[in-house]
């Protein structure tokens, strides 16, 4: 748990970061999409506000226009009439009938034009309500006509012209507004006035109600900048835009938006009105000079994006959440691949340490006991991986060598484990008993107790009397070690089970005689079964080749190796590789004065003495004959022993020292087998032909004639023969 | 122990190279048997190049000699040293074999 922790922090330090980095990205494009957005929606706010006020001045041209040609339509009729004052009504009365659009019309006379009718204003209105046309005359002096603008005004214009929108109080009682002409007479003087009404009921309406966005709202003014329509409806015809703008904190930038709006221009302002940011989009009405505006709240304009931003943005935060949680799973599993990498260093290095304390368990390989003369040996233990399951080990106990080998089952640690247990209770067992047998014995029930996971060791261990050459040893399911004398031959093996199989097993243990330069080689399975890339395993025939040159222990052990190594070539170590020589030397004995050899009763032997006899030879000054002579001598006593002396199938041997005097050489022959006196044997009858001759016997028969003389004597079970040589060249 | 056999006009050449104890003679023995079925004609041992000699080795030459007799062959030995003369001469082999 302790390193998961800043494996944790650190996936998320780095979740975060790219998390961040994703959400920089991602907000500069949004920001993009959003400036081009906004600026779509302006534009179609403007174009959608344009589009309303070019609509309402179209309808009210078109009102306008129909108001216009009623009233020209009828102004020749009007002048007509002029004369016959009386008509004037029904004018008016049929204008209003002939136009839906008018709804009241007038005939005003210039007053003074009628001497005797100085006012006359006959007026005729529908009643909205019943269509009815009614008539009445404005001429009364509550509502005086001549003060009123529709008929001052049109007095000086030619063209007509069109009022300012008004409550027609007297009138129609409602908001209209009029056009007037003038009715010039015959003679050119303006004679009366003629109007027709036009309701502005509809305006309202119509106008106010457009409705481009939800909270927009549009406003009409007059040339005079009195408020025609409005949201409120209190204000309409009662207050001035000026009145209004009086009434705002920010009137500077209300008089600038009056100013253009009255003097008849179109365009728009971005107003700020209680806070808030509001398009003001004008229009004027050309004929009228009144301005129509739309105001649009610009929260609404760009509700709809920014209602759609924040769905983006939570869409997004979602996205970038989850994108946090990915990117910290990830990192976390590549933190924690980084982390393996760092554990299996670890554990690299614990492997190393655990190799280096296994190497340290077994003694060291080379020269360990550089300062005996008795025995010269070597071991190397090469592991395929770091631990291995091969073990060795040897020690001097009183005046014995105890050495083992072994191999577990398996490889790696589980197997070095095993192989540590073995070795500490090879160490423990041996330091008090002293019978391969029952070593191996004791530590296999310990070792079947303990061993649950069915490892195995093969095992072979030995003890060497190193004053006798008695060599002891029991073999627990191990490779047969190579016995090497004069021949060499793998050494005869009970094969016995391995430790750790069965529990309570008797072992059986072995006994075999080392003598003068004789050597034992150990080795586990990794010797001959190593393989090469094709498979191929190095084998007993290629181990026994190396074995066949005679070395020293550490050289014959590299060599060895040497070999494999060659042999395997790139290969893999697929297997543990150890390795053990003892080369005995039996030098314990004083060797310069007592020149000694140990010969096994095998006929092989024989020819070892060749080698012996000419060192004894050059020591006495011999000449070569007697030195051939001594040595047929003695190769015909041996002979005999190793033939004769003891049964067949069993172990002998036949030992010679020799003995140097001043004028003679004594050789004392000796061995254990049956008793046997050589110098009692009838001598051999040389004077016999081919065919009479026996063949046998000679050998005795030469060694009497070779030697000055030959005693036998027999002392502690042993056969000695002394023979004796005189030397005749002493001095020389 | 070397031994080589050849067939010459004389008859079989055998030559013994190096020493011939009671191992090499144990060899020899089996190397050799062809021979002692065989020695009906003049079987030669050249002892030039031998160097020593045992009982054993004795033993062979005798074995051969005697299956000569019995089957009308000769056995002549051929170039042996003053040492292995010696040894011939304690044997009694010296009278056995016709030596050259």
């Amino acid at each position: 748990m302790k390193l998961q922790t800043p494996i944790m922090r650190k996936s998320v330090w780095t979740s975060i970061l790219l998390v961040l980095f994703a959400a920089l990205i991602i907000e500069v494009s949004s920001l993009f999409q959003y400036f081009y957005a906004i600026k779509g929606l302006k534009s179609e706010a403007s174009l959608r506000a344009e589009g309303e006020l070019e609509n309402t001045r179209i309808q009210i041209s078109d009102v306008l226009d129909q108001a216009e040609a009623a009233l020209r339509n009828n102004l020749w009729i009007a002048r007509w009439c002029l004369d016959h004052p009386d008509s004037l009504e029904a004018v008016t009365r049929r204008i209003i009938e002939d136009n839906p659009v008018v709804v009241g019309s007038t005939v005003a006379l210039v007053p003074g034009y009628y001497k005797r009718n100085p006012l006359l204003a006959p007026y005729s209105y529908r009643n909205l309500d019943t269509g009815e046309i009614l008539t009445k005359s404005l001429a009364t002096p509550e509502y005086d006509y001549p003060s009123h603008e529709w008929f001052s005004k049109a007095l000086t214009r030619e063209p007509g012209c069109w009022s300012e929108p008004y409550v027609d109080e007297g009138g129609g009682e409602m908001l209209m507004t009029t056009f007037s002409m003038p009715v010039k007479d015959d003679s050119g003087k303006t004679a009366a006035i003629l109007t027709v009404d036009v309701s502005l009921d509809w305006l309202t309406s119509m106008f106010g109600d457009v409705k481009v966005y939800p909270s927009a709202f549009s406003v009409m003014a007059s040339s005079s900048g009195r408020i025609m329509v409005c949201p409120v409806q209190s204000f309409v015809m009662k207050k001035t835009i000026q009145d209004i703008i009086d009434s705002l904190e920010d009137k500077a930038a209300f008089d600038t938006l009056s100013r253009d709006m009255l003097s008849g221009k179109s365009g728009s302002r971005l107003v700020r009105y209680k806070g808030k940011k509001e398009y003001v989009y004008f229009a004027p009405v050309e004929r009228t000079g009144w301005s129509m505006s739309i105001v649009i709240p610009e929260d609404e304009i760009y509700s709809d994006i920014r209602k759609l931003g924040w769905r983006v943005r939570l869409l997004q935060l979602l996205g970038l959440f989850m994108l946090f949680f990915i990117i910290r799973f990830v990192a976390r599993n590549q933190l924690k691949y980084n982390n393996l990498t760092e554990k299996k260093n670890l554990m690299e290095n614990e492997l190393k340490i655990a190799s280096d304390i296994q190497m340290s368990m077994i003694p060291s390989s080379q020269s360990p006991f550089s300062d005996r003369h008795d025995f010269d040996m070597a071991a190397a233990l090469f592991p395929a991986r770091e631990v291995g399951g091969d073990l060795y080990d040897y020690f001097i106990r009183a005046g014995k060598l105890f050495f083992c080998i072994g191999d577990v089952s398996g490889k790696g640690v589980p197997a070095s484990l095993v192989m540590a247990v073995t070795r500490s209770l090879f160490r423990t067992v041996s330091s008090h008993e002293d019978s391969p047998g029952r070593i191996v014995q004791i530590m296999n029930n310990s070792m079947s107790e303990m061993n649950k996971n069915s490892l195995f060791v093969t095992f072979f261990c030995g003890i060497l009397d190193l004053a006798t050459g008695q060599l002891r040893y029991c073999n627990a399911g191990h490779n047969t070690p190579v016995f090497l004398s004069a021949t060499k031959h793998l050494l005869d093996v009970v094969p016995n089970l391995p430790l750790g199989v069965v529990y309570d097993m008797s072992f059986q243990e072995q006994e075999i005689m080392m003598y003068d330069d004789d050597a034992i080689f150990l080795y586990t399975d990794g010797l001959t079964e190593a393989e090469n890339k094709d498979h191929d395993l190095f084998g007993e025939k290629r181990m026994m080749s190396v074995l066949s040159t005679r070395r020293t222990a550490e050289d014959l052990i590299e060599t060895m190796k040497k070999n494999v190594n060659v042999f395997v070539g790139q290969a893999p170590q697929s297997d543990d590789l150890t390795m053990l020589f003892i080369h005995y030397l039996n030098g314990d004995l004083p060797r310069s004065n007592v020149p000694h050899i140990v010969l096994r009763n095998e006929v092989s032997q024989v020819s070892r003495l060749a080698g012996f006899v000419e060192g004894v030879a050059q020591e006495c000054g011999m000449d070569p004959s007697t030195e051939m002579g001594i040595n047929l001598a003695l190769e015909e006593i041996v002979t005999n022993v190793i033939m004769y002396a003891y049964p067949k199938g069993t172990e002998g041997f036949a030992e010679i020292k020799v003995r140097t005097r001043d004028n003679a050489v004594d050789f004392e022959v000796s061995d254990s087998g049956k008793p046997f006196d050589p110098t009692a044997m009838p001598e051999v009858d040389i004077s016999l032909g081919a065919e009479e001759r026996k063949i046998g016997g000679l050998g005795i028969h030469l060694a009497r004639k070779i030697m000055d003389a030959i005693s036998y004597e027999r002392k502690n079970d042993k056969n000695i023969l002394t023979l004796t040589k005189k030397l005749n060249n002493h001095g020389n | 122990m070397e031994i080589k056999i050849n067939k010459t006009e004389e008859g079989k050449v055998v030559e013994f190279i190096g020493r011939l104890d009671t191992p090499a003679a144990l060899e020899a023995n089996e190397t050799l048997a062809p021979l002692f079925e065989g020695a009906t004609g003049t079987t030669i041992l050249d002892c030039e190049k031998m160097t020593y000699i045992s009982s054993s080795g004795l033993r062979i030459f005798l074995t051969l000699r005697k299956s000569a007799l019995q089957k009308g062959g000769k056995v002549i030995v051929r170039s042996i040293n003053d040492d292995i003369r010696s040894v011939f001469l304690m044997t009694g082999f010296l009278n056995l074999f016709e030596i050259q």
